[in-house]
């Protein structure tokens, strides 16, 4: 018998067999893409929040939760550690170990878009030295120096808002949950007076900062000035206030810090340690630390993921093994035709592994589908854009089933073989 | 029909015993034949009543069964069930016919031929003219693209005798083929048998305990209840 006739014999089973073809092939989509779906999530959040924090090599903030600190710096979500002087970002950049220290200030927002507060040191901000810089202007200018109330919106921020180049807007004080998740929003906090210019979009950078509307931190100072918003009406009165107290108030929420070297990095992280008001972060080991933190769910579900694949491979045995007792007839007949034992199995296990292969396929399309959908949610919520290539360990646990449940198969197929001639009467 | 006074028998058995071992370890004698020689384009029925070794002989015929004692010499070889290569000489050699489960029942009748046409190493070309021609004349042209289920009994003992001589094998076994048939279609059946194995010089060997079949057959071969050995080897009263 020729190999195509016994795939010809195998798949027309499967079709006579539907219920039990569609039993074998959903149960095995089902653990399979439970398992895809599962790693791709945990593999694909990683590596975005990796993607995302890599612009950032070192943090400073004031002292509090690091992790609430990353959140807010790099992935501007939840509410701001707190304010550090200004000063703190003048020494950084005067320090002979720091490359360029760019000021970030939160607290602001438009629509639940953050606006974020910095000065033209951050387009020195490059992912590696070898690359071009993370902020570049994809339309119109960038906003430091012309005029006070420029603004240049993150591509999403754009796209999301429909402001474009020339329009103006009123961002509002606070921060509250939107619906884009925790972000700068204007239901709580009263809308400033000024209006901002868009005078730029800067091109996307793949990442948190998409959402981001950009203006110059003095603006924010301005506006956040106790004293500004009498300036008009009493003009004279607010300039009684002499330089130091201005200086005084200023404030940024972090500052992002470019070490010349590893070596810098880790005596600025050393000096930091002393200090009672402030830290200094790396914001991708704070990533990694609430990782392995996680880790412990992960693990916890990956277990649960394998036991429901082992309990779903038995019971594909199962209705192998019984689907197989059910032709038993058919087999002996075949045998008697001249189909040697050999084959007999062959066609058997042919008709186990072909709806086993279909499944996993199936699992593995639904568990990228499923797993791309949390992607997409999570990118239009976060900004955060996981996505991660097919590799070997994706396809581990499905490539486990699917040999482990060929396996049982073959020994279905093979204990099945014994054809009994007394069946065809 | 029958043998030229020179031919050599196409199936020779000498001293042919078999038995069962039972699950309470005695042994169940179900088979006894001292001796047989048949010839191209003969026909034999093999009658006895229940329990005398019909369906036995004709799976030792087939090599699906190695008897307890005994030698069957198949154009003067032996034939051995456990050979690697007794598969391969069944669907060459061999056509049979069964009581009732003779067809696949996931393949439409014309498949059941051409399957049946390809594990015998008939060419597809050839099957397919074959197994039309066949169909054409046991009147089941109109059925052959129907599944076993829709076709009614004795269409199916007719598709199944039409498998059986697709690749006019030198040898044909029927077991019981008109035992679930009406006496009309029973009467067709057999003489398909007849009428095709005749054609093809088949040597046609059926298991019957029906009268009316017997009395068609120009051979007849009795078989007797044999008795049923406890495990010493003493016969069970």
């Amino acid at each position: 018998m020729k190999g195509f006739t016994a795939l010809r014999i195998a798949l027309r089973h499967l079709r006579s067999r539907a219920f039990q073809t569609f039993s074998v092939v959903s149960i095995t989509a089902f653990s399979a893409g439970l398992a895809v779906a599962l790693f791709l999530l945990a593999q694909g959040l990683r590596l975005g929040l990796i993607r995302a924090a890599e612009p950032f090599d070192l943090i400073v903030g004031a002292k509090g939760s690091p992790y609430q600190l990353v959140l807010n710096t790099v992935f501007l979500q939840d509410v701001p550690v707190g304010n550090i002087p200004w000063e703190n970002c003048a020494a950084l950049s005067d320090d002979a170990r720091v490359g360029f220290a760019a000021p970030l200030g939160f607290g602001d927002s438009y629509r639940g878009y953050p606006v974020v507060g910095t000065t033209p040191d951050i387009l020195n901000v490059r992912v590696r030295a070898s690359d071009p810089p993370w902020l570049r202007i994809g339309e119109g200018r960038w906003c430091f120096g012309e005029s006070e109330f420029e603004a240049v919106l993150g591509a999403r921020a754009a796209a999301e808002t429909g402001l474009r180049v020339g329009d103006v807007f009123q961002s509002s004080h606070g921060v509250v949950q939107s619906s884009h998740g925790l972000a700068a929003g204007g239901g709580y906090g009263h809308k400033h007076e000024e209006k901002y210019r868009v005078v730029g979009i800067a091109e996307t950078v793949h990442g948190p900062y998409d959402r981001a509307i950009f203006v110059p931190l003095g603006v924010l100072w301005k506006i956040h000035d106790p004293h500004h918003a009498h300036e008009d009406e009493e003009d004279g009165h607010a300039h009684e206030h002499g330089e130091a107290e201005e200086a005084h108030d200023r404030e940024v929420t972090a500052i992002l810090v470019h070490p010349k070297s590893y070596t810098d990095a880790y005596s600025l992280a050393v000096s930091f340690q002393r200090s009672a008001d402030k830290q200094l972060v790396f914001p991708a080991q704070t990533v990694v630390r609430l990782f392995s933190l996680m880790g412990r769910g992960e693990a916890f579900l990956s277990a649960v993921v394998w036991a429901v694949g082992g309990c779903a491979l038995l019971t594909v045995l199962l209705v192998l093994y019984w689907s197989g007792a059910a032709r038993g007839r058919e087999r002996a007949l075949l045998h008697v035709l001249g189909v040697p034992r050999r084959t007999l199995v062959f066609i058997s296990w042919l008709e186990g592994t072909a709806a086993l292969l279909a499944g996993t396929l199936l699992g593995e399309l639904a568990g990228r589908a499923g797993a791309g959908a949390v992607f997409a949610l999570l990118s239009r919520t976060t900004a955060v854009t996981p996505a991660v290539p097919l590799t070997w360990q994706e396809c581990l646990a499905p490539a486990v089933f699917l040999c482990a449940g060929s396996l049982g198969s073959l020994a279905a197929a093979w204990n099945g073989s014994r054809t009994h001639m007394e069946r065809l009467g | 029909m029958g043998q030229s006074p020179r031919e050599a028998p196409l199936l020779e058995i000498r001293s042919l015993r078999h038995e069962y071992r039972q699950p309470d370890g005695s042994r169940l004698r179900v088979l006894r034949l001292d001796s047989l020689r048949a010839f191209r384009g003969e026909a034999l029925a093999v009658a006895g009543p229940s329990g005398s070794g019909k369906t036995t002989l004709l799976h030792i015929l087939a090599a699906l069964v190695q008897p307890s004692e005994g030698e069957v010499l198949f154009d003067g070889r032996s034939l051995r069930a456990s050979h690697p290569s007794s598969a391969r000489w069944r669907a060459l050699s061999v056509g049979y016919v069964f009581q009732d489960v003779n067809l696949l029942p996931d393949f439409s009748v014309l498949e059941n031929l051409l399957i049946a046409g390809e594990i015998s190493g008939v060419p597809r070309a050839a099957a397919q003219e074959r197994a039309l021609s066949l169909l054409r004349r046991l009147g089941l042209e109109g059925r052959r693209h129907n599944r076993p289920a829709k076709l009614s009994l004795g269409e199916r003992q007719r598709a199944a005798v039409a498998r059986a001589v697709l690749h006019a094998p030198p040898l044909v076994l029927a077991d019981e083929p008109t035992a679930s048939l009406d006496a009309e279609n029973a009467r067709a059946v057999t003489d398909l048998l007849l009428e095709l194995c005749g054609e093809s010089r088949s040597l046609l060997i059926a298991a019957t305990h029906d009268e009316a079949v017997k009395k068609r057959f120009p051979r007849l071969v009795e078989l007797n209840k044999l008795a049923e050995l406890n495990k010493e080897g003493r016969i069970v009263p």
